[in-house]
């Protein structure tokens, strides 16, 4: 124990002493470690927000279903649906995109009564007249809009919006770029009458499932043989399940990008971990002629790696903190989260959970491992007067 | 009079199979008793400094075989021969081969380090040796703020702080002044009162006075071997 203890203080005072090797070391490992537990951190923080949206949102979305599709859906269901055993509420809502100038918006109808409770505003109030709208901080922060602005979009210049509140910045990335007014006001904006892109269904606990079905078998049955289209009906299970599939599509996009960082940083790690090579050469000939072992220099070395990595990991995981507190994830936050540009105008949402940490330390150790070991063996087996030369 | 090292037939080639392939070593036979100072002496590139190196086991001989205490070390492993100089061998190389950055205290400790003794003792024998070498003003000082001869005095103390049972010097006298000289034979004088065996490699004269046994070597070859009587 003693010797191990002796090594390990001996492979600190190392450290120490090769303060130059040691600095440079830390920050190509934080260089690299940093984006990979900031993007973590987004996607986790995302992904939270998402499935927290999806727990809190509707049981059942009920479209029609054109060539496999959504397609909009009439309003004549809202009453059937209503009518169905173990159904709590039913509303329909409008969901568009359109353009503010060059800011690609979500537009969102829904009646009054039926917006969640958990909307939050920073300035303004919730609609109550024709016209009135809420718009995202995202939008609010580029396009400095306030409450009694008022504004049309292209796609609809003959219908003015006027703002009467702004969400509030810590609310979900998804009302960063939303525009938000009454039914009424969407189905005009759209030109679209009787109809809704979805409607959303709450149930009692436990019926989802069946209800899903019920609609799905007996509404189907009877629209068989008639005009109108069959619906399309998703319950929170496949939501989900879409969500997560899209999610690890861009989550890939990522890695893959990653992953080829990750290897280019092999090579320049290795670079880096040779600075002093001729000296650290010598120094392992020198104790090798002092009567160490080959297994006793490679444990002082792999020590070395161990604090270097457990110095850098916890670095890596302040600096992306740092960096989404600061900067919001730019550069990273682009590759989650669609059409925000390098600087999110909104508060990237984050976690760092401890698995993507503890990630963060083994990777550092992989690195300053094949940076170093297969080197200093090699060094360490020769005679040692070949090291020392 | 019991024998430490025998080489039979021990041959060093660098470079084998290239153009410029050179026979440092050719056929050495050569014996060395215990307690003796040997002097392996020989002009610039007779071979003395490999012939050192190959018998302290920090390089290995490509032909031949080398015997300590009988055994055949020459086929040992890389752990068995990490043990023998640890254990046995204490070396003082010609340009001491300090560890830089590191104080003297631990650069004599350093063996100790995988022996498993903690630093307070490490500190404790490092110190006691340093100052049997009149060291003790520079226990704490790294080799660059000392002269040539406090820095093989530190060498010394390095090579001798596992108590070792022969002591190899190469060249110890090239790069130290002449107080620094006489403080070298005061130490290896007293080593060899202590029944250790002194081996020196040296074209230096001054040795002549002093060794038992003087190997005279010539292009890699053993030229002669003179033996005196122990003073």
């Amino acid at each position: 124990m003693n010797k191990h203890l002796n090594l390990l203080f001996t492979a600190i005072g190392n450290i120490c002493r090769n303060k130059v090797r040691s600095i440079v070391l830390i920050l190509c490992l934080i260089a690299v470690l940093f984006p990979f537990v900031t993007a973590i951190s987004i996607s986790e923080g995302i992904k939270f927000q998402s499935l927290v949206s999806i727990e809190e949102g509707a049981d059942i979305y009920v479209t029609e279903d054109y060539f496999g599709s959504n397609a909009p859906i009439s309003l004549d269901y809202v009453g059937r649906f209503k009518k169905m055993e173990g159904v709590t509420k039913v509303f329909p809502r409008i969901v568009g995109r359109a353009y503010f100038t060059n800011r690609l918006a979500t537009l969102v109808g829904i009646f009054p009564e039926n917006l969640p409770e958990s909307i939050r505003l920073s300035q303004g109030t919730m609609f109550h007249e024709k016209g009135d709208v809420i718009v995202g901080e995202g939008l609010a922060r580029e396009f400095r809009l306030q409450p009694g602005v008022r504004f049309s979009l292209s796609i609809n210049t003959s219908k003015l919006l006027r703002i009467v509140g702004v969400f509030d910045s810590n609310a979900t990335i998804w009302s960063a770029n939303l525009i938000l007014m009454s039914f009424e006001d969407a189905a005009e904006f759209f030109k679209v009458k009787g109809k809704a892109t979805d409607i959303l269904i709450y149930t009692r606990s436990g019926y989802a499932p069946i209800l899903a079905k019920q609609i799905q078998e007996n509404v189907n049955a009877s629209t068989s043989g008639s005009p109108e289209t069959p619906l399309r009906v998703q319950d929170k299970t496949l939501v989900k399940r879409y969500f997560e599939r899209g999610f690890n599509y861009k989550a890939g996009v990522f890695t893959a990008l990653y992953t080829v960082a990750f290897a280019l940083a092999i090579p320049a790690l290795l670079i880096v971990s040779g600075f002093g090579q001729t000296e650290r050469r010598k120094e392992i000939g020198i104790i090798k002629a002092t009567g160490w072992q080959t297994q006793e220099v490679m444990e002082m070395v792999v020590l070395e790696n161990l604090v270097i990595s457990l110095t850098s990991a916890p670095l890596a995981i302040l600096t992306s903190m740092v960096w989404l507190k600061w900067f919001n994830g730019a550069f990273i936050a682009q590759f989650f989260i669609a059409e925000i540009g390098l600087m999110a105008p909104f508060p990237v949402p984050s976690r760092f959970l401890p698995l993507p940490c503890l990630f963060a330390f083994i990777f550092a150790i992989v690195l300053t491992m094949v940076g170093s070991l297969y080197s200093t063996w090699r060094v360490a087996t020769v005679p040692p007067v070949e090291a020392m030369r | 009079m019991e024998t430490v090292i025998r080489t039979e037939k021990v041959e060093k080639i660098y470079y084998q199979g290239k153009p410029e392939e050179v026979l440092a070593l050719n056929q050495i036979d050569l014996e060395i008793i215990k307690s003796r100072f040997v002097l392996i002496r020989g002009p610039s590139g007779s071979g003395k400094t490999t012939l050192l190196n190959v018998i302290s086991t920090i390089d290995r001989p490509t032909k031949g075989r080398i015997l300590l205490h009988g055994e055949d070390v020459s086929k040992y492993s890389d752990v068995q021969l990490s043990r023998i100089r640890q254990k046995t061998i204490g070396l003082i190389f010609q340009n001491f081969n300090l560890l830089p950055r590191l104080p003297a205290w631990e650069n004599v400790a350093f063996p100790l380090l995988p022996v498993g003794i903690m630093e307070a003792e490490r500190r404790r024998r490092a110190v006691e040796m340093l100052i049997r070498l009149k060291l003790e003003k520079r226990v704490d000082h790294p080799p660059e703020q000392m002269s040539g001869g406090e820095q093989q005095r530190v060498a010394i103390a390095r090579a001798l702080i596992n108590d070792p049972e022969i002591v190899m010097a190469d060249e110890p006298t090239s790069n130290i002044d002449a107080e620094s000289i006489k403080i070298l034979f005061d130490i290896l004088m007293d080593l060899k009162s202590k029944g250790k065996t002194i081996i020196v490699s040296s074209h230096d004269p001054i040795f002549l006075d002093y060794s038992e046994t003087t190997f005279l070597l010539k292009e890699g070859r053993l030229m002669s071997i003179e033996h005196k009587e122990p003073r």
